[in-house]
């Protein structure tokens, strides 16, 4: 009887004793045969390790969170290695940025940053393989060529596996500049792929930061400072401690860097559920501080009230105040956002060990080096001496780039002395985050006597992420602004102001970031300009593009219209006028994290009851890496983007949070679902991200669709906000 | 007398404080981590199990009021992975973290026990208490369109 009890052992990064390990800049010599290699021992980039029974494995030094970046970026590695997909394993790589390069996981930049190197790691090791061939052949490397973990030699039926060769190639020089393939040539890159993990998500055994086990672990949970830069008053523990089950009632203060821990009083149990148990028993009072006066309903009329005067100019061209003055028509509007929670399946979750001479980390996050930072600082150890394991998070979207949620199991460990496992109520999650900035932004347009828009002015207020590291910032700085002054319509007078805005709670990225509201405001107020002039928004935001004559921007507005006008295309967005009464088309293109997205929303509106049938998302993120990913990340972006514009929001009240959990602050759910259909650009150009960019087109695509049926514009978000 | 229970086919020993949610009796006593944590209140279909055959909220079901009763989880809805939704779940390449999965899964399980031809609006309504993050619902739909045509099939 219960023989069920089990321990799930955590599998080791590393892999096998000897074979072929290779990185981007491995010295040849350290890669011999006969000496047992230690990872540790090499640097640094040591992405690929094949052994001699053909066994490959391919580190993802990127964090996965779900998007995908541990099949398309391995895959790019064996594509170049001529290795076959089916033979290798991907493993996630531990923290160690001089190891595998950059990991803070983050801004769609995966792909951007790692498509060469780890490419050109591939390619390195194919050369070596290929290399050590001919050694064994004793011909020129020129008539050995390897495909799917072979090499063969040319113009024969000699072949030697990749195993057979992996001692050998080891000892092989690695080249400088390997030659990487031409597209033609690509086995994976830009093919459909399954992601590496998908039959262990489907049985259960796929493991999260939440998963990890260890013997003598112990549980807790934690209850935090409700508000910014409050303090703990008091806390009775008794009832806690009386608990059976219960050991320990820890205090965290403050730790106040960008990611450490709020405070808060966490309890410690032999599970979790009698931990989260005792958080419920503690009686604990908090002293709010100056930041309990914040209310979130009166916070964004002052935001309006800011952006509704003149305020700071961040960028300028032209000279918008005197073509406003003077144009022949002008429209106004102000629109406003809600904060956000990102609000991922898995709430935050870690197992930290601090013992006297080691600190060991099992954490889902986006950015392991900034773990070492924090708990360096923390314990007062060297980052580097802080192993950090990551784990698949079971959903991110920004949150878990922060580690407060580490930092406070590492001070619970190092209270117990023992290994502590530290899972975040829902509840917790959603009241004690770093949100999504709540918005507001006014914006002016000129139009001139030939119909053109030739003023532009556009004021933006929105407590700013720069918040977290310098609390004297009080209004979004140039860093965050000049994407608006970037932004590629063609406007003569150009004017970008930021109005004061200063941050009560912790504000952090959400998935797609400023292009939310950026892109909400523009595609917004390009389609009341459209209807304005009395013109098709199709052929309007082309005007918009066309009257740019910045040859810098030539490209960004070529690529622009494209998924504009692929996305009408195949909405039927030209044969809307055949549509029943009701239902109407609304586009909206925006481009963020150097990609290109256009969507074209579909709605059924009967009086408050939105239904969105079909949206078709056009994309260009020039080379693709992995066209299923691709796909499911538009696809994701369309339900994030369909939950922020129509539900969610956090709510503010005397400093706190008031939503909970999923009752009051609804997420879309699948009976809303509407068909999404992606269709992606073939392109040759330099790959980009996409985590990111399919979220902005949504909100103001649909708006503009319920405009275009109903004449009702949304100009606030979420539009069917929940009361709490 | 200690009460006992069937997880997966096998008689469990219910050893701890019978108010605890079966939940994290899997999770932390049996150390089964497939049944996942989402929020506690029974609002997302994360921890989705079945008890006797049909879908449970295992983070709203104390553990004790399942004596003598037969649990499923992900971990044994089939020998080999090989349940028609494993497979159309698959087909489809539904999961993106995959964190919800198991329950959605676990919840079409069930579903399909009772209404072998669901229509969409049966799986829009039998589905609309399991939260997916990432946004896989498109895909869901059709996996569990797919499976049932495959259970017809078998029939």
């Amino acid at each position: 009887m219960s023989n069920l009890t089990r321990r799930s052992f955590l599998k080791s990064a590393t892999a096998g004793t000897s074979g072929l390990m290779l990185g981007i800049t491995i010295p040849a010599s350290a890669l011999a045969k006969d000496k047992p290699f230690k990872q540790d021992e090499f640097n640094p980039n040591a992405f690929i390790h094949l052994t001699e029974d053909g066994k490959t494995t391919i580190y993802c030094g990127r964090c996965e969170m779900g998007q995908g970046i541990s099949t398309a970026l391995p895959a790019a590695v064996a594509d170049e290695m001529e290795a076959d997909w089916e033979q290798v394993t991907v493993l996630q790589a531990e923290g160690n940025e001089d190891k595998y390069g950059p990991q803070a996981t983050g801004g769609s930049a995966s792909i951007r940053l790692m498509y060469i190197p780890m490419r050109e790691a591939g390619a390195k090791a194919k050369f070596m393989l290929e290399a050590a061939a001919a050694k064994t052949w004793d011909t020129d490397i020129k008539n050995c060529y390897a495909k799917k973990h072979f090499v063969f030699l040319k113009n024969s039926d000699k072949k030697l596996s990749f195993g057979e060769l992996a001692s050998l190639a080891a000892t092989m020089p690695a080249p400088e500049n390997p030659k990487l393939k031409e597209k033609s040539d690509y086995a994976y890159i830009g093919k459909d792929l399954k992601r590496h993990d998908q039959d262990d998500v489907v049985v259960g055994k796929r493991t999260y930061g939440v998963d990890t086990k260890l013997p003598g672990l112990k549980y807790a949970a934690i209850v935090h400072c409700p508000v910014l830069d409050g303090k703990l008053k008091s806390v009775d523990k008794s009832a806690a401690l009386a608990i059976k089950g219960v050991s320990d009632v820890v205090e965290i203060e403050r730790l106040d860097v960008p990611y450490g821990s709020l405070g808060g009083v966490a309890v410690v149990a032999d599970n979790s559920w009698t931990a989260q148990q005792g958080v419920k028993a503690l009686k604990v009072e908090w002293d709010a501080g100056k930041n309990g006066i914040y209310d979130t309903k009166t916070y964004k009329q002052q935001l309006i009230a800011n952006v509704e005067k003149p305020a700071q100019v961040m960028d300028a061209r032209g000279d918008a105040t005197t073509g406003l003055k003077n144009a022949k028509n002008t429209h106004s509007a102000t629109y406003t956002g809600g904060h956000l929670s990102h609000s991922p399946m898995e709430p935050n979750a870690s197992v930290v060990w601090v013992q006297d001479d080691s600190c060991e980390v099992w954490a889902s996050t986006q950015s392991p080096a900034d773990i070492q930072k924090v708990l360096g600082q923390f314990l007062k150890r060297k980052p580097k001496d802080i192993k950090v394991n990551v784990m698949m998070a079971g959903g991110a979207f920004g949150r878990k780039f922060k580690c407060d949620y580490v930092h406070e199991a590492a001070a619970i460990s190092q209270q117990v002395k023992a290994p502590v496992q530290l899972i975040w109520s829902r509840e917790e999650d959603m009241r004690t985050g770093y949100y999504h900035s709540t918005s507001a932004q006014h914006l002016q347009a000129g139009f001139d006597d030939e119909g053109n828009v030739d003023s532009w002015l556009q004021r933006v207020a929105f407590p700013s992420i720069n918040s977290l590291f310098d609390k004297s910032v009080k209004r979004a700085p140039k860093g965050a602004t000049k994407d608006v002054f970037n932004h590629p319509f063609g406007i003569e007078n150009m004017q970008v102001e930021s109005g004061e805005a200063l941050a009560h709670t912790r504000i952090g990225w959400y998935r797609a970031v400023y292009a939310i509201f950026y892109g909400f405001a523009f595609s917004s107020f390009a389609d009341e300009l459209a209807h304005k002039a009395g013109m098709d928004p199709f052929e309007f935001l082309n005007k918009l593009y066309d009257n740019n004559t910045n040859p810098k921007q030539a490209e960004q507005i070529e690529r622009s219209k494209a998924v504009l006008a692929l996305a009408a295309d195949k909405s039927g967005y030209h044969q809307r006028d055949k549509l029943p009464k009701g239902q109407a088309i609304g586009l909206a293109v925006h481009y963020s994290f150097n990609s290109y997205v256009a969507m074209a929303v579909h709605v059924d509106v009967d009086g408050d009851n939105i239904k969105v049938l079909n949206v078709d998302c056009a994309v260009d993120c020039g080379q693709i890496l992995n066209t299923d990913g691709a796909t499911a990340q538009m696809e994701g972006a369309v339900v994030m983007g369909m939950s922020l514009s129509l539900y969610t929001e956090i709510v503010f009240r005397d400093g706190q949070v008031v939503n909970s959990n999923f009752h009051n602050y609804p997420v879309l759910r699948i009976n809303e679902m509407p068909n999404v259909r992606v269709h992606l650009i073939d392109s040759d150009k330099e790959p980009t991200g996409l985590g990111e960019p399919g979220v902005s087109p949504f909100p103001p695509a649909l708006t503009n669709a319920i405009f275009a049926a109903t004449g009702k514009r949304y100009r606030d978000l979420p539009i069917k906000p929940i009361s709490v | 007398m200690t009460k006992t229970l069937i997880i997966n086919g096998e008689t469990v020993s219910i050893d701890v404080d019978e108010s605890m949610p079966l939940l994290w009796f899997l999770r932390d006593r049996l150390e089964f981590t497939g049944t996942k944590f989402g929020c506690g209140s029974g609002l997302c279909g994360a921890c989705t199990v079945h008890l006797n055959g049909q879908a449970i909220r295992a983070c709203v079901t104390p553990v004790g009021s399942l004596a003598d009763q037969s649990i499923t989880t992900i971990e044994g809805l089939s020998d080999n992975g090989d349940h028609p939704l494993q497979k159309a779940w698959l087909d489809n390449r539904v999961p993106q973290c995959g964190y919800c999965q198991a329950g959605q899964i676990m919840n079409a399980a069930s579903l399909l026990s009772q209404n072998t031809q669901p229509s969409d609006q049966d799986i829009e309504m039998a589905m609309q208490g399991n939260i997916c993050r990432c946004g896989t619902y498109q895909r869901i739909k059709k996996a569990i369109r797919d499976a049932a045509d495959e259970l017809a099939k078998e029939a």
